[in-house]
């Protein structure tokens, strides 16, 4: 165990007579923490589950990852103080910044500590009696929090001591501890209200898209956050001047804080104190009087949905099917009857339902949007009359949108050989399957359709909408361009079949030149559609040869040999 | 003789389903118990009430002569169980594991790490005791549980599966096991749906079939009711709502024939 798990470890089993009063066991108790301390040193948090590949090593220092990370995150909300001109708007936005980091956090990072569904079938059976085994989960819980929140708010701590002194510093201690009370409560509200709507395998799937999203927000707020702070009207913001400040909970802990430095008993700060009391110790009250009992229950169920699935439907001629009129409309256009067809098929239900896969190439959507708005930002002089008349910034827009949508293609295309389950490939091996190009061109179209069009259609909708039909040509060689860079990458890139190679398995050899390629292609291509934007016919010539490519490559794609394809899972 | 576990009345619903329609049983001591069923039949309710993962059932369990409801942590004590699915921490080791395991059961740490070690060498895992358990295969697990549910020399042993990934000489290992096990005067409720072995280790068998008892008594008892017949066959007739060489049927109709 390492030492600041072992320092928790130790403050918290100093009241140890307390708890052997209470009936606890006290070796059981120290043995569970130690036992669950370890793993979580072990274990990856959420940063580890969206990075794009799983480190090859075991993860021994997950624990100190998550520090740095919640110290970092932290310094970030320092910037509050950068922002609105008084101390009330300050402390605002940083305890906004605080309640809503911790929460993610928490709901990313949480269910692993509260919903370790092993412990039912490891520990129960065991002779412990109840009351250690609920001390150990709230003990680990609080040491769990603790590791984020002390990180977390040290930066804000050394800022408001420097600045303010012990008077400043202790009224936010305290606060940051009601605050913290007040998370976990909107967290174990949040989880019982999705545990109601909704069934126990979705619940798992609410949790990852929690995740992804607390992805893309730290990264959006990486990239925003510091272009926001030099607006110089959020300077000069008060928030003292709107009523429906009141309406949010930052706003209480941030008027207590103030009330607290002058104890002016007949100001509206008092009732803002008031406020940041009853709140949260109100909160813990519902939390343990009404959602514990319950809570338990409830995640118990979450351990006997493993693999439960809705049922599926008949259709009106009573055949069963799990896929979609548009889907199968799809397949039988884009895809020749056998392999291929089966592989485009197989890609769009499991690019649906794998948590990993999702993980993994959903962050990148968000990323894509981050880098749009990061694009319109900077482009500050861009007017609307440009884009319309597609001169100068505008153009450059046009091509950044077009081109950019490719990494979120060519993301879900690197992800498309790993599987957890790549041991369920052998179906590709026993199965007689001729050419297995055919499976990675079925594989490459479905990503397309699944990951490419919807972007196609959109952007393509939003640029006629605003530019007009005269954007059509352009629009047609940015496509055609799209779907020859995606051809080009899969041939080069894809070298095992679809959903065939552990996570773990990734290579690194080559990942700079095949990086390089994937950065290279299409700035390349968008440097030239760039040149020849306004010179119609070399635009509609380039369509045509782009698009003649695009169709030879998916040919070659197409009748890739075994020969060419790595099988390593079954070798030996 | 009083019996070492029994069950009187016992009966488990989940919502309106009942899983569970009144068992009795009373099993004594150094019997090894076959307790087998088809799918759904409340093998599975029946075991996690006797390990006490489940409480909240109708009837009365002793174990020892303890009321389960009443002392949960002294049954607890008494029994080894070996899960069907083979859940385990996985980052840790086999030894930090079954040292946990251990520290659970109120054992020295002398006695678990001497005894670690030996039952880890005896399953051939003396190389793999410092791994992590993430990289083991199945079988590699299994041994670690069954390890784990025997650590504490337990008198009663709860078997749910337990051979399952296990290659053919660890088979034969816990096969052997068992039976020693049954000499040295343990009580061992084997549940399994490997009818053969079933046949092979236990001297008594409990038939389970939605909820109730449909037979009990040693294999030459169960064959004297039922015809000589294997145990296979004597599942099959008393459970198989329809005959299986009728589905065997139905299944090569399905080829057009």
């Amino acid at each position: 165990m390492n030492i600041i798990n072992k320092f928790f470890l130790q403050v918290l089993l100093l009241p140890s007579f307390l708890y052997r009063n209470m009936g606890v066991s006290i070796p059981h108790l120290k043995a569970i923490l130690t036992t669950k301390l370890i793993m979580d040193d072990r274990r990856p948090n959420s940063i580890h589950q969206t990075k794009k590949k799983k480190q090859q090593k075991p993860i021994t220092g997950a624990t100190l990852g998550t520090m740095f990370f919640s110290a970092v995150l932290g310094a970030i909300f320092l910037l509050s103080f950068t922002l609105g001109k008084d101390y009330l708007t300050q402390f605002t936005i940083y305890f906004t910044f605080y309640i809503f980091v911790l929460a993610s956090t928490l709901i990313s990072d949480f269910t692993s500590v509260l919903i370790d569904v092993r412990d039912n079938l490891i520990i129960l059976p065991k002779p412990i009696n109840d009351k250690t085994f609920v001390l150990a989960r709230l003990l680990h819980i609080v040491i769990h929090v603790s590791k984020l929140v002390l990180p977390m708010t040290l930066p804000g701590m050394i800022w408001i001591g420097i600045k303010e002194g012990m008077p400043g510093l202790l009224p936010f201690i305290f606060l940051i501890l009601a605050a913290t009370l007040f998370t976990i409560f909107l967290i174990n509200a949040l989880y019982i209200f999705i545990l109601k709507v909704t069934t126990p395998e979705k619940f798992k799937n609410i949790i990852s898209y929690f995740q992804i999203f607390f992805a893309i927000f730290i990264y959006g707020g990486y990239q925003l956050v510091p272009r926001l702070v030099s607006k110089a009207a959020l300077s000069d913001y008060s928030i003292s001047s709107s009523q429906w400040a009141w309406l949010i909970p930052s706003y209480w802990f941030a008027g207590s804080w103030q009330f607290l430095r002058t104890f002016t008993f007949n100001s509206p700060l008092f009732i803002c104190f008031i406020l940041s009391i009853i709140v949260p110790v109100g909160s813990v009250w519902v939390v343990i009087k009404y959602f514990a009992p319950s809570f338990n229950q409830k995640l118990s169920m979450i351990s006997g949905s493993e693999g439960e699935a809705a049922p599926v439907k008949a259709n009106s001629k009573g055949i069963i099917s799990t896929t979609s009129a548009y889907i199968s409309w799809m397949a039988k256009w884009l895809t020749i009857q056998g392999a291929e067809r089966m592989a485009f098929l197989h890609t769009w239900k499991l690019t649906g339902r794998s948590r990993d896969f999702k993980m993994k190439v959903y962050p990148s959507l968000g990323y894509l949007v981050v880098y749009l708005i990061v694009m319109f930002m900077n482009s500050k002089k861009l007017t609307m009359a440009e884009v319309r008349d597609q001169s100068g910034g505008g153009k450059f827009i046009f091509i950044g949108v077009i081109y950019f949508s490719s990494f979120l293609l060519l993301m879900a295309l690197k992800q498309l050989i790993y599987s957890e389950k790549s041991k369920a490939a052998w179906i590709y091996y026993i199965t007689p399957v001729t050419t297995p190009g055919k499976l990675i061109s079925g594989a490459v179209k479905a990503t397309i359709v699944k990951f490419y069009f919807p972007l196609v259609a959109a952007t393509s909708i939003a640029a006629v909408t605003i530019v007009g039909p005269k954007i059509i040509p352009n629009l047609l060689l940015g496509i055609c361009n799209q779907l020859l860079i995606t051809m080009f990458i899969a041939y080069l890139s894809i070298r095992e079949l679809p959903f065939s190679v552990q996570q773990s398995n990734a290579s690194k050899g080559g990942t700079f030149i095949r990086g390089l390629f994937t950065l290279l292609i299409p700035t390349t291509l968008a440097i030239v559609h760039y040149l020849v934007y306004t010179y119609l016919p070399v635009i509609i010539i380039l369509s045509l040869l782009s698009g003649i490519a695009s169709w030879l490559m998916m040919d070659v794609l197409k009748n890739k040999s075994w020969n060419t394809i790595l099988t390593r899972n079954y070798e030996g | 003789m009083n019996p070492i576990i029994s069950l009187k009345n016992v009966y488990k619903s989940y919502g309106s389903k009942q899983v569970l329609k009144g068992i009795n049983l009373n099993i004594y001591p150094g019997q090894v118990i076959g307790y087998i069923g088809p799918n759904g039949a409340g093998k599975s309710t029946t075991v996690k009430i006797l390990c006490g993962l489940i409480s909240d059932y109708e009837g009365e369990v002793t174990i020892e002569g303890i009321n389960l409801k009443e002392d949960p942590i002294a049954v607890k004590s008494k029994i080894g169980y070996v899960p069907e699915l083979a859940e385990l921490y996985d980052v840790l080791t086999p030894v930090e594991f079954l040292g946990f395991m251990a520290e659970l059961y109120n054992m020295s740490k002398e006695l678990a790490n001497d005894r670690i070690t030996r039952m880890l060498t005896a399953f051939g895992l003396e190389a793999n005791m410092h791994q992590r358990m993430d990289t083991f295969s199945k079988g590699m697990r299994q041994k670690v549980l069954i390890t784990s549910g025997l650590l504490h020399n337990p008198g009663i042993i709860i078997l749910d599966e337990p051979l399952s990934g296990l290659d053919a000489n660890s088979v034969i290992i816990v096969k052997d096991l068992i039976s020693k096990l049954a000499k040295d005067g343990k009580t061992i409720f084997y549940c399994s749906h490997m009818m053969d072995v079933v046949e092979k280790v236990s001297d008594r068998i409990i038939l389970i079939n939605e909820g109730s008892v449909i037979a009990d008594g040693s294999i030459g008892e169960l064959q004297q009711q039922q015809g000589n017949l294997s145990l296979e066959k004597i599942f099959a007739h008393m459970t198989a709502k329809d005959s299986l060489s009728d589905a065997a049927d139905q299944l090569m109709n399905a080829f057009g024939k």
